[in-house]
């Protein structure tokens, strides 16, 4: 920026030559590239928005592991419980069990809403920046990226679908039949 | 014919909670000879040392899928003839086409219940 200003105020003459203009529009360009890069609070995001989510992910893959354990545990255990007057007080307990196992959804839900607005927060600076240097994709498709679709291509991994499955059972019963 | 209770089952999933489900869902249809692996060459490796009288696989695993295994099984002399059914979240029509023409007994998508667990083992093991 002072060496914009430097350069503009040594050649305010409008007569004044282009390899200077052209150097005073370069440190304007440079001068906003930076204000731009500073507003991405890249620092915070690696440092702190990142890791934060990558933190909350794995609470919620271990809450989930955690809660589906509890669940078959109880449920396993009452399959087991022998035909006696003491069935129905020992299916309560494991009812209990699972009851609390299910709080788990309760938490789960709040860390992922942490996620989203990290990503959200993200997604929203990339844009902003993307838009302010003008950012172009480099053409092609990076290499890994490449190897993934090919595989997924030849195995038919689609995974699953957003709105349950895709083909229903009877249609695909239909098939067999 | 009648299912055969005695006949060992091969469940094939990455996800050990699945392997759980459906080895309780078996427990319960009267299975007890319940064997597991977690990808496709952890289940060959299996086949190649016991007689399986069917295998339940997922489609999706790593490093070698359930369609892969399919395809190896039934290009196989010893274990052409095994019986396999796909339990997969993978549930489009080119999924179903792809493990057909490859030779697979039975399609379930996930999530499923014990009584189209039960239909499908009897409808391919006879009952």
């Amino acid at each position: 920026m002072a060496l914009a200003n430097r350069a503009r105020k040594a050649n305010a003459a409008p007569e004044k030559p282009s390899l200077v203009r052209e150097l005073v529009e370069i440190a304007d360009y440079i001068a906003h590239l930076r204000t731009e890069i500073a507003a991405l609070r890249a620092n915070e995001l690696t440092r702190d928005r990142l890791p934060m989510a990558h933190e909350e992910l794995g609470c919620v893959v271990a809450a989930t592991a955690g809660a589906t354990n509890t669940i078959m545990n109880a449920a396993e255990e009452i399959l087991g419980l022998p035909d006696d007057r003491n069935y129905r007080p020992a299916v309560e307990a494991r009812m209990n069990d699972i009851f609390e196992a299910c709080t788990f959804q309760d938490i789960t839900g709040q860390r992922i809403t942490k996620v989203v607005d990290a990503l959200r927060q993200l997604e929203s600076r990339l844009s902003r920046f993307a838009a302010a240097v003008k950012a172009r994709d480099e053409g092609g498709i990076d290499p890994e990226e490449v190897e993934r679709r090919v595989r997924n291509e030849l195995l038919i991994l689609n995974g699953p679908q957003v709105n349950g499955p895709a083909t229903a059972q009877d249609e695909i019963d239909a098939m067999f039949a | 014919m009648a299912l055969d209770l005695g006949m060992p089952i091969l469940v094939v999933d990455d996800y050990q909670t699945m392997v759980r489900i459906i080895r309780n869902l078996l427990k319960q249809l009267g299975f007890e000879e319940v064997d597991d692996a977690s990808d496709g060459t952890a289940a060959l490796a299996r086949l190649k040392n016991r007689k399986y009288g069917l295998v339940i696989s997922d489609w999706n695993m790593e490093p070698m899928t359930g369609y892969e295994l399919l395809r190896h099984v039934r290009a196989d002399e010893a274990l052409r003839t095994t019986p396999f059914i796909m339990v997969t979240a993978e549930s489009k029509t080119e999924n179903v086409i792809a493990a057909k023409k490859a030779g697979v007994n039975n399609y379930i998508v996930k999530p499923f219940n014990a009584a189209t667990l039960k239909s499908k083992i009897e409808a391919v093991c006879g009952a």
